[in-house]
């Protein structure tokens, strides 16, 4: 029998007992969450502060946590399919959030209606054609639920488990690194639950991206502009 | 493509939190730097119903004026340059000239308990932001009205 610590990072070849290799594995996963998360705050955090010196100051954190992911991936040997870049799931993965996208429509035109706030879907970035914007939101937001399900949902579920413990890491992950925006906040801890739950189902990355561009459009067109600021998050929010 | 081991992948972890923390500090101890100036020194020397006064000098270059801030019970009042002659700080050596002394004539205030901040304005090398030091220490005076 090896005595091994619960993270045996300096032979990955000696023979480990079971239930160590499976601490092992949810620690490094969480320990990944945990990095991955810090550099998003750190970027999200020091862009204004660091304004002084140069925004450009924020890529350092980014392309760190982007060699990590990728580093992760080589690490577990996941291909783009299993990340969820795939079209054989797409029309199921959409279906199953056409429901809450529904949902999220209508409560974002009740709320509007009840707030008094003129609705107008026109109003996301008003100088871009609506296409464009459209489009530039759909790259946005495959950018950020690669990162929030293709990476962060894995390593949940590496760390605590398929099912709701993982979803509410994401949702809660997710909502919290929209501070402080409060509305925006609200809306993505709620939105990361749902993209989480399905994705644990059905992994498609551009279903999800899709419904997460046509959600940001909905809540902008309906949504009182001063209560979203512009969806600012960090640091930028209060400038 | 060789396969990545699990240790390696641990010191690429440690090695980010490393950077991460470096960069922190960097930016930290920056933004620090450039919104303050320790080289900025003052005395808020007196304060009462008629007068307010005291002195201020930017110790890297002590022949500029600085521009200081009144607050009285935290609300702004007034802007000025300290140039008001002050031999006193020039013969302390605290200047390389007389006039770095400021005064400002004590505004009207109701009756009772006042306090007295004074603030140096600060402009950052980028002049992005303008910060306030402040002046000594808060002094505090009764208004007979």
């Amino acid at each position: 029998m090896t005595v091994t610590s619960p993270l045996n990072i300096g032979d990955s070849a000696a023979p480990l007992e079971e239930h160590t290799v499976e601490l092992s594995d949810r620690a490094l996963a969480g320990w990944e969450i945990a990095s991955v998360a810090s550099s998003v705050v750190i970027a999200e955090w020091m862009a204004a502060s660091a304004a002084g010196l140069s925004k450009a100051i924020i890529a350092i954190p980014i392309a760190l946590a982007v060699l990590l992911i990728i580093m992760s991936h080589r690490l577990r040997r996941e291909s783009l399919r299993d990340i969820g870049f795939r079209l054989d799931n797409f029309f199921k993965a959409l279906s199953l959030l056409a429901l809450p996208v529904a949902v999220t429509a209508l409560l974002c035109l009740g709320i509007g209606w009840r707030l008094g706030t003129p609705i107008n879907f026109f109003r996301w970035h008003p100088g871009r054609f609506l296409v464009l914007q459209l489009a530039l939101g759909f790259a946005w937001a495959l950018a950020q639920q690669y990162v929030l399900q293709g990476f962060l949902n894995r390593r949940a579920m590496i760390a605590a488990g398929r099912g709701w413990p993982s979803v509410l890491i994401v949702g809660a992950l997710f909502g919290l690194l929209h501070l402080p925006n409060p509305w925006v906040t609200v809306i993505t801890l709620m939105a990361g639950l749902i993209w989480a739950a399905i994705y644990q189902r059905v992994p498609n990355l551009f279903a999800v991206a899709i419904t997460h561009s046509l959600m940001t459009w909905f809540v902008v067109s309906t949504l009182p502009p001063s209560a979203l600021n512009h969806l600012r998050v960090g640091i930028g929010y209060f400038f | 493509m060789r396969r990545l081991s699990r240790g390696t992948f641990a010191q690429l972890l440690i090695g980010k939190s490393i950077i991460e923390a470096l960069l922190v500090t960097v930016v930290a101890a920056g933004l620090f730097l450039a919104t303050t100036n320790p080289k900025l020194h003052g005395w808020l020397d007196q304060a009462d119903a008629q007068t307010i006064s005291g002195w201020a000098v930017d110790d890297g270059n002590s022949a500029r004026r600085v521009d200081v801030q009144l607050f009285i019970d935290d609300k702004f009042i007034e802007q000025r340059a300290a140039n008001e002659l002050r031999p006193d700080v020039h013969q302390a050596n605290r200047a390389q000239d007389d006039w770095h002394g400021f005064v400002f004539k004590t505004p009207t205030l109701a009756a009772g308990e006042h306090e007295v901040k004074v603030y140096v304005l600060h402009s950052s090398t980028s002049a992005t932001r303008r910060t306030l030091q402040i002046v000594g220490n808060p002094l505090r005076f009764r208004s007979g009205l």
